[in-house]
C-alpha cells in the first residue's frame, strides 16, 4: 500500500474559458477521510471532480497531492492517483463484467503490455470488496442497476488509487444499495487510509457516511466542516432554499434533517434565495457592478428598478432576483416593501451611482430606514456626472448613509474586495453553538473524530 | 485464481468460426476459377498455383498432365496474371476497408461510421481523379495515381482531425463533419470525372470500384501496406475498448483519449487511402465488416479489428466471385456485387445474432 497523502485544493477556479464554474475554492482532505461534496444542482460539485481529474482546465489556483501539483502529472500518472466514478457511463456494448473491471487496471498496464497476474489479482480483490456475486462472464448490460453500480465501483477500486472521486454514486440505486455502497467506501477509506470525495445530493446520507461536509453554492465554497456541526438551518435555507428542521440521531449523535412544508420560499425574482449582496441600482448604473460581482460568483439581488431599464434586463439575463416597478411609474408602496425586505435579508448592500429622480428617490429613503448595521458601500467612480434630479433632496440622504459608516469605493476591484470581506466574515462562520471549529479559519481541516 | 479465458464454449465457437473463415478464403479462390471467363477446374487451379509458387521446381506441365499445352499456357495466363492478383487485390482492399471501418466505428462509437460515410474514400478518389484532368487514364496509372489518391484520403482525414482539435467538438459533431465533407467531395468527384476526356470507364471504376487489371506489383505494395497498418492497428485494440466507456472515463483510466482518436482517424485514413488508390471507391465493406465481426466474436476490439479485416477480405473476395457469376464477360464494377452480396448477408447477421442489451444502457 502507498503512503497516505493529503489532497489539497488551493484557491481553485475552473470552468470553460470565459465561464468559470468554480471560484477560488480551497479545502483539504486528509488520508482516511470521506468528504461529502454537497450543494444544489449546478453548484460546481461535478466541475470540482472533473477539474481534479484534469478533464477541465484550471483557471487559477492549484490542486496538490502532498507537495506535487496535479498539473505536473501525466494522464497515466493521474489515473494512478485518482479513481473516478462518473455520474453515468454511456456503455453501448455488452462487456463481460470481469473484462470491465479489468479496464480499471489500465493505468498500470503499459501501451505495449497486456494484463498480468497481478492485474487479475487486483480485479479479484476489487470484486470481493464490492461483494459482486454475479458470474464474471455475465455481460455488463445484463446486470441490475445495483449490480452494475457495484461493478463500476469494482472498476474504480481495481486501480487501487488512493483518492476516490465519486460523482453521485447513489443516484440510480435503491436505498439498500446506497447504504451498502457508502458503507463500503467509508470502511475502505478508514482501513486503507484512502481519501474519498463523494458528490452527494442526499444530505442525510452525507451526514451518515461522511467525516466532513463541504458545501458549494454557485461555484463557491460556502461551508466546510465536520458533519456534527456544519449542517445548520441557515445553511439549508441559504444554499438549498429550504426550511428544514435539524434533528439528532440519539444513538450516534449524527444530525439528520426533516424539510418543513411548504418548501422553498419563492421571492420576487423567482429564485428560492434572496441574495447575499444586494445592489441598489437603476437606469443601467448598476450594469458594471452586477456583471463583475456575478462573474466573481457572488449571490446577488437587485432593487428597486424599473421594468425594461438596462439594469433590470441584465438582472433577468443573469438570473438575479430583482424588485421591479412598472416603467416610469414612481415606486409604489408594495414594491418599496418588497425592496426593504430584500435589504433586510441581504448580507451586504452596494449602492450603484444611479441617477436619482423623484421616481426612485424612495430607494435612498428605504435604505436609510432599513440598512441598520449591515455593511453598506457606495460605489462612486471618479468623474461621475451630476446624478441628482430631485432639486437636492438626494444629497442629505446619501450623506446620512455616509455618516452611518458606508464605505465609499471608487473602483470595481475595491467593491469586490469589500464584498468578499463583508460576505465571508459572516458566511463562513460556523453556526452558533457548534462544538468544533468555531473561530477557525475557513478550510482548516478538521477530522471530526 | 479464476479462469481468464472464460468457459470453453465461447472458445470452441471462436475456433469453429476461425476454421470456417480460413476455409472461405480457399473456396473463394477456387470459385473464382470456376466462375471466371474460362471455367477452370479446381484441381487445375491448384496445379497452376503450385507450379507458379514453386517456380516450376517439380517440373511437368503447369496444369497437370491431362491439359493440352496450348490451352494450358492460356490458363496459366488467366489464373496467374489475372484472377490471382485480382482476387488478392480484392482480399487486401477488403481487409484494409474492414479494419478502417472497425477503427472508425470504435472511435466514433457510432455503428454508422465508415470510411465511405466520412468522406475519406471519396477524398482518395478525388485525389486520383485529378489526374484525369490532365488526361491520364487508369491504364497509364503508375504510382502517381495511388500517390494522389493517398494524398486525397489523407487530406480528408486531416480535415476531420482539424475539426477534432477544437476543444468543443463532440464525437457527434465530428461524425457529422465527416458526413458533410463526404457530400461536398462527392459533388467534386462527379464534377472532376465528368471533366475527364477519356470517358465513362473511369467514372464507373472510381465511383463503384474494381479490381480488374490488378498487377502483382499492386498486390505486393498492398501486402506491405496491410502488414504495416495491421501492426499499428493491433496496438489500438485496448485503447478502443476503453474508449467505448466514453472519452472522459477512458482518460480517467490513463488513456490520452484525444490522441487515440487522432491516431485512429489517421490510421483509418491511411488504410482507406491504400485500398481506394488501387480499387476506386468501394462502399459498404467498411460499414458491415466490423458489425459482422462484433456479432460473431463479441465486443473486444483487440479481436474486432483483425476480424473486421478478415471479414472485409472475404466479403470483397466474394463480391469478386459474384461479379463473374452475374456477368462473366464484362468488367462489372465490384461495388455492384458487393451491394448484392453484402446487403442480404448483413441483414441475415443482424437478425440471426441478436445484440444483447439490458437495462441502464443509456442515462
Amino acid at each position: 500500500m502507498r503512503r497516505a497523502i493529503r489532497l489539497e485544493f488551493d484557491q481553485v477556479s475552473a470552468g470553460y474559458d470565459d465561464r468559470p464554474a468554480l471560484h477560488r475554492v480551497s479545502f483539504r482532505a486528509d488520508p482516511g477521510e470521506v468528504v461529502a461534496l454537497t450543494g444544489p444542482n449546478g453548484s460546481g460539485k461535478t466541475t470540482l471532480l472533473r477539474a481534479t481529474l484534469g478533464l477541465l482546465p484550471l483557471l487559477g489556483g492549484r490542486i496538490s497531492i502532498g507537495s506535487t501539483s496535479t498539473a505536473q502529472l501525466s494522464i497515466r500518472e493521474r489515473a494512478r492517483w485518482f479513481g473516478w466514478m462518473p455520474q453515468s457511463e454511456p456503455i453501448r456494448e455488452d462487456i463481460r463484467v470481469r473484462q470491465y473491471v479489468l479496464y480499471g487496471r489500465n493505468p498500470w498496464i503499459g501501451p505495449w503490455e497486456s494484463e498480468g497476474p497481478e492485474d487479475h489479482e487486483a480485479v479479484d480483490r476489487a470484486l470481493a470488496a464490492v461483494d459482486l456475486s454475479v458470474p464474471p462472464e455475465r455481460g455488463i448490460l445484463e446486470l441490475s442497476g445495483g449490480e452494475r453500480q457495484r461493478a463500476l465501483m469494482a472498476r474504480v477500486l481495481a486501480s487501487e488509487a488512493p483518492f476516490l472521486l465519486l460523482d453521485e454514486p447513489t443516484a440510480h440505486i435503491d436505498i439498500g444499495h446506497q447504504i451498502d455502497l457508502l458503507e463500503r467506501v467509508r470502511s475502505l477509506c478508514h482501513r486503507e487510509q484512502k481519501v474519498a470525495l463523494v458528490a452527494l445530493h442526499d444530505l442525510n446520507l452525507a451526514a451518515r457516511f461522511a467525516d466532513r461536509i463541504v458545501t458549494l453554492h454557485r461555484g463557491r465554497l460556502v461551508a466546510d466542516g465536520p458533519v456534527r456541526s456544519i449542517l445548520s438551518p441557515d445553511l439549508l435555507r441559504e444554499v438549498w432554499g429550504i426550511v428544514a428542521e435539524l434533528k439528532r440521531d440519539p444513538a450516534s449523535g449524527l444530525p439528520y434533517l426533516l424539510p418543513t412544508l411548504p418548501g422553498p420560499v419563492v421571492r420576487s425574482g423567482g429564485s428560492a434565495f434572496e441574495g447575499i449582496v444586494h445592489v441598489v441600482g437603476g437606469g443601467g448604473a448598476a450594469r458594471g457592478l452586477l456583471q463583475r460581482l456575478h462573474g466573481e460568483g457572488f449571490l446577488l439581488s437587485l432593487g428597486a428598478v424599473h421594468l425594461f431599464d438596462s439594469d433590470s434586463e441584465l438582472a433577468r439575463e443573469l438570473g438575479i432576483p430583482a424588485v421591479v416597478e412598472t416603467p416610469f411609474a414612481p415606486l409604489s408602496e408594495a414594491v418599496r416593501e418588497r425592496h426593504r425586505e430584500l435589504i433586510r435579508s441581504a448580507r451586504a448592500v452596494v449602492v450603484a451611482p444611479f441617477a436619482v429622480g423623484p421616481g426612485n428617490l424612495a430607494n435612498l429613503e428605504d435604505l436609510v430606514d432599513t440598512i441598520g448595521a449591515r455593511p453598506l458601500a457606495l460605489y462612486e467612480p471618479p468623474g461621475l456626472p451630476a446624478r441628482d434630479f430631485t432639486g437636492g433632496r438626494s444629497e442629505p440622504l446619501l450623506q446620512e448613509l455616509r455618516r452611518r459608516g458606508a464605505a465609499v469605493l471608487a473602483t470595481l476591484d475595491e467593491v469586490v474586495g469589500w464584498a468578499d470581506r463583508a460576505v465571508a466574515a459572516r458566511e463562513r462562520m460556523p453556526p452558533a453553538g457548534g462544538p468544533a471549529g468555531a473561530g477557525g479559519p475557513p478550510g482548516e481541516p478538521s477530522r471530526g473524530r | 485464481m479464476a479462469r481468464i479465458g472464460g468457459p470453453d464454449r465461447p472458445r470452441l465457437r471462436a475456433l469453429t468460426y476461425g476454421a470456417l473463415l480460413a476455409g472461405a478464403f480457399i473456396v473463394l479462390f477456387l470459385l473464382a476459377g470456376i466462375l471466371g471467363p474460362v471455367a477452370i477446374a479446381p484441381l487445375t487451379v491448384f496445379h497452376i498455383l503450385g507450379y507458379e509458387i514453386t517456380g516450376g521446381a517439380f517440373g511437368g506441365s503447369p496444369c497437370g498432365g491431362s491439359v493440352d499445352p496450348t490451352r494450358c499456357a492460356t490458363l496459366v495466363l488467366i489464373v496467374w496474371e489475372s484472377i490471382v492478383p485480382e482476387i488478392l487485390l480484392a482480399f487486401l482492399a477488403g481487409a484494409l476497408l474492414g479494419v478502417s471501418g472497425g477503427l472508425l466505428q470504435g472511435v466514433f462509437r457510432n455503428p454508422l461510421a465508415d470510411p465511405y460515410l466520412l468522406g475519406i474514400s471519396t477524398g482518395a478518389a478525388i485525389g486520383a481523379s485529378i489526374l484525369f484532368v490532365f488526361g491520364v487514364g487508369v491504364a497509364q496509372a503508375n504510382l502517381t495515381l495511388p500517390l494522389l489518391a493517398f494524398v486525397g484520403a489523407l487530406l480528408t482525414g486531416l480535415v476531420i482531425l482539424l475539426a477534432a482539435r477544437s476543444p468543443r467538438s463532440s464525437i457527434e459533431t465530428l461524425m457529422l463533419t465527416g458526413v458533410a465533407l463526404n457530400a461536398f467531395l462527392s459533388g467534386g468527384l462527379v464534377f472532376t470525372l465528368l471533366y475527364n476526356p477519356i470517358g465513362n470507364l473511369q467514372l464507373n471504376f472510381w465511383l463503384l470500384g474494381g479490381v480488374f487489371g490488378a498487377t502483382w506489383s499492386q498486390v505486393g505494395l498492398l501486402v506491405g501496406g496491410v502488414l504495416v497498418v495491421g501492426a499499428l492497428v493491433v496496438l489500438h485494440g485496448r485503447a478502443l475498448n476503453l474508449l467505448q466507456l466514453g472519452g472522459d472515463v477512458a482518460q480517467s483510466l490513463g488513456l490520452d483519449s484525444r490522441r487515440v482518436v487522432m491516431r485512429s482517424i489517421l490510421l483509418a485514413s491511411v488504410a482507406t487511402a491504400l485500398a481506394v488508390a488501387f480499387t476506386g471507391v468501394i462502399g459498404f465493406v467498411g460499414l458491415i465488416a466490423p458489425h459482422i465481426a462484433r456479432r460473431l466474436f463479441g465486443y473486444d476490439y483487440r479481436r474486432v479489428l483483425p476480424i473486421s479485416a478478415v471479414v472485409g477480405a472475404i466479403l470483397l473476395g466474394g463480391a469478386f466471385d459474384l461479379s463473374f457469376a452475374i456477368l462473366p464477360s464484362t468488367e462489372l464494377p465490384i461495388g455492384v456485387p458487393m451491394a448484392f452480396l453484402g446487403g442480404p448477408f448483413f441483414v441475415y447477421v443482424l437478425y440471426r445474432y441478436r445484440q444483447r442489451s439490458g437495462p441502464g444502457a443509456e442515462t
